[in-house]
């Protein structure tokens, strides 16, 4: 272990000359996260429409308000799935890829992308605004670096409901397709 | 650099790694982290974790090697830290709502990791009936198996993060921020880190989400001791992340920036005020 601190560190003062604010995290694009869960299967294009009653059940279901997004769903030849979706919760916001097998059951789970918006000053919902309703080719531009960052563990409850609501759609859209 | 993050652990684990083409290593990164989660998840009804609360008082059973690693390494932290670090706290944390019933053990008077034994090296018994919880443990633990398959499979440098407990590993010093216990969406630049671990207690987020205190006193005497409740943020530097998760708890509960188990575990700790 090599380990070199700030003095102020070991002092244990909070002393921070320039604040750098917790920001996004870009893990890998949808393309990756089809190549990750589906490896070697050709995934085709598979948008559904997303009727108000559906709409309902999968509030209804993950207690997810903003509405789900039907057109970034993929299929593979053999009956597995892959859906994007997101969850903006009060603290930050997720995009996050599914992948169904074919036998229904959970393949895996990728996160494409983090958005921490913690902070009472910009947890507004003009701020967040701005990245709701981006897609793949419209990239979130911020610091592409991964941070190394400790502290206190993050929840990931937001995104188990999400995983719900996605799961809720295959059952009630996908599954018989 | 490629990195990628999953939500496992219930939080969101990130790994990151200097070269291309390592999908194979990472996946099998990802594997070992879900089978500790698998093992020993208190969520999971199922888990092997659970499977010990339940039946481990009442006949010997034989358990992943794994799980007897991370039960001996508890009972070591137990005994450096004069009893400061347990896992036998599961019942405190149902109690105040924070982890699900998977038993009801009320009418038992409960033991801790102290009370169980090895019949060999994977083969244990209790003697006090226990409701062990190893979320003060076993995300460092879950970092390090990942490390070991990560470089195991030839990654020569990375980090793996588990929602704030992370370990740096290969050639390249790393410089790790640590959340501001009062602003947690600020960051504070403490140092670089190069082949070592570091894990943070704070309470930030258990305060915004308005949840009680998840750092037990399991020496607590009065009920009002059990929870406790702080601002500042406690980190521990050491050599592996096991160590490191489980001495913030040490550390936020004693206090004290010397406490001798840290100087035997190599570790150090770094306090900040909020």
């Amino acid at each position: 272990m090599n380990w070199k601190p700030h003095t102020f560190a070991l002092a244990g003062l909070a002393m921070i000359s320039t604040p750098i604010t917790a920001q996004a995290k870009i893990y890998v694009s949808i393309e990756q996260a089809q190549k990750i869960l589906f490896p070697n299967q050709p995934l085709t294009k598979a948008p559904i429409v997303i009727t108000d009653d559906l709409q309902d059940k999968l509030r209804a279901a993950s207690s997810i308000r903003h509405p789900f997004q039907g057109e970034r769903i993929w299929k593979t030849a053999n009956g597995g799935w892959l859906i994007v979706d997101e969850v903006v919760g009060k603290h930050e916001m997720i995009t996050y890829a599914v992948g169904i097998s074919p036998n229904g059951s959970i393949a895996g789970i990728e996160i494409l992308e983090y958005v921490e918006s913690y902070g009472y000053e910009v947890a507004e919902a003009q701020w967040r605004k701005q990245f709701t309703g981006k897609t793949a080719k419209d990239p979130i531009k911020l610091n592409q670096d991964i941070q190394n960052i400790g502290g206190a563990t993050l929840s990931c409850k937001h995104l188990t409901d999400g995983v719900k609501r996605v799961s809720v759609l295959y059952e009630l859209a996908l599954k018989e397709k | 650099m490629k990195a990628r993050c999953q939500p496992l652990l219930g939080t969101f684990v990130e790994i990151a790694i200097e070269q291309e083409n390592c999908q194979n290593a990472m996946d099998q990164a990802y594997e070992a982290i879900q089978q500790v989660q698998d093992l020993m998840s208190f969520h999971d009804s199922l888990s092997e974790l659970n499977q010990i609360n339940q039946n481990a008082h009442l006949h010997p059973i034989e358990i992943h090697p794994w799980t007897a690693q991370i039960f001996k390494m508890a009972q070591d932290i137990y005994q450096h830290s004069n009893g400061l670090f347990n896992c036998g706290i599961g019942h405190r944390l149902v109690e105040a709502g924070l982890l699900p019933r998977q038993l009801d053990l009320s009418q038992y008077p409960l033991g801790g990791i102290q009370d169980i034994h090895f019949l060999g090296s994977s083969v244990i018994y209790a003697t006090k009936p226990v409701c062990l919880d190893l979320g003060g443990i076993a995300k460092g633990f879950a970092v390090d198996k990942a490390v070991e398959v990560l470089m195991q499979n030839g990654t020569l440098s990375g980090c793996v993060n588990a929602g704030g407990d992370l370990r740096v590993f290969g050639h390249t010093p790393r410089v790790i921020q640590i959340r501001h216990p009062k602003s947690p969406g600020k960051l504070i630049d403490i140092g670089t880190l190069q082949n070592g671990a570091i894990a943070t207690s704070a309470l930030y987020f258990a305060n915004r989400d308005r949840k009680h205190s998840h750092i037990v006193n399991p020496l607590a005497l009065d009920t009002n001791d059990i929870h406790v409740n702080f601002e500042e943020s406690y980190s521990i530097v050491a050599n592996e992340c096991v160590y490191a998760d489980a001495l913030t708890k040490v550390l936020a509960l004693s206090k004290r920036q010397d406490h001798p188990c840290f100087d035997y575990f190599n570790a150090q700790a770094i306090t900040i005020a909020a």
